[in-house]
């Protein structure tokens, strides 16, 4: 137990060095990197929570494939930095309050989960997953359909949104190259032998 | 359950400590003689033309976002996989369910040919 509290505080102490340094460093690019060790660290701590499937899906879908996509998202907007940074007081307003909010909600979570209001309670036999498993195919199988119909319309919407179709784009199609027959590319003409005169 | 995370743990120790100390040695041993001249970008002996950063095309980010998509449908497909023989006929229908409501939209991408790259 005093093993495993101790890789907590390592973790917990790179989580907040991590998260710290995402909104501190000047380059983009790094503070997605910042990120993905954020991620990845709190993935740990799940993992120190019993919570196997979220910590190794938090590291596939979102270190994977999220951050992927942030750092697309960072090089294809070709912003200008020093123009973003000029006017950086002027959001301070808005986020002090929107950090304040956040501040206090967690307060409230916290207090509340101390007086034993919101706590988790003790964890079920089995695997996390298997509990997971058995609640969310069947006790919650309409909000699971709505995932999947989330997810459709999110497929829908982002070809709707990206999907352009490039113009004049010389593109071979295999299927026709390997449908082509012989009499497609090469004519036979039937030509009688010319006599020579004299 | 934790004790089984144990190797990974140690996998995580040794390589952080064999890359950060091979980082450091090559710091402390190799030669470090920095002039403004190395430190220029360097583009095949002329001056740099441009900014290194560019646009990205807008398809990477298509293919990107497809693919976290049907990332997120096989996560589903993982507890479910585990507890199939306790949840019967209803856990294997709701699924089948779930599959076929993203099988529509794996055919929209396909004939509207986003999966093309041309």
């Amino acid at each position: 137990m005093l093993f495993s509290t101790a890789v907590f505080y390592v973790f917990a102490a790179i989580l907040v060095f991590a998260a710290l340094c995402v909104i501190t460093v000047r380059n983009p690019v790094h503070a997605a990197l910042w990120l993905v060790l954020s991620f990845f660290t709190a993935a740990a701590i799940w993992l120190l929570l019993g919570a196997e499937f979220l910590a190794i899906t938090l590291v596939l879908v979102y270190v994977g494939a999220v951050m992927v996509l942030f750092l697309f998202v960072i090089m294809m907007l070709d912003v200008n930095f020093e123009d973003l940074r000029r006017d950086f007081r002027s959001y301070l307003p808005v986020g002090a309050a929107v950090g304040l909010l956040v501040l206090l909600e967690m307060v409230l979570v916290i207090v509340a989960g101390t007086a034993g209001a919101g706590s988790a309670g003790s964890l079920p036999a089995g695997s996390n997953t298997q509990a997971l498993g058995r609640l969310l195919y069947v006790d919650y199988v309409y909000p699971f359909e709505l995932a999947a119909v989330l997810l459709l319309v999110a497929i829908v919407a982002a070809i709707a949104l990206t999907y352009r179709r490039r113009r004049g784009a010389k593109v071979q199609d295999p299927g026709a190259q390997v449908k082509v027959r012989r009499e497609d590319r090469v004519r036979l003409l039937e030509m009688p032998a010319e006599k020579r005169d004299g | 359950m934790l004790e089984n995370y144990f190797p990974v743990l140690m996998f995580i120790a040794v390589g952080l400590a064999v890359g950060g100390s091979l980082l450091a040695v090559g710091r402390l041993v190799a030669p470090h003689r920095p002039d403004p001249r190395k430190n220029s970008p360097y583009e095949c002996g002329f001056e740099a033309f441009e900014d290194a950063r560019m646009k990205f095309d807008v398809r990477y980010y298509l293919v990107a976002i497809l693919f976290i998509l049907f990332d997120l449908e096989i996560a589903f497909l993982f507890p479910w996989a585990v507890v199939l023989p306790d949840i019967g006929f209803f856990g294997y229908a709701a699924m089948m369910i779930f599959l076929a409501i993203l099988v529509v939209g794996f055919v929209y991408e396909w004939k509207k040919g986003a999966l093309e790259w041309e």
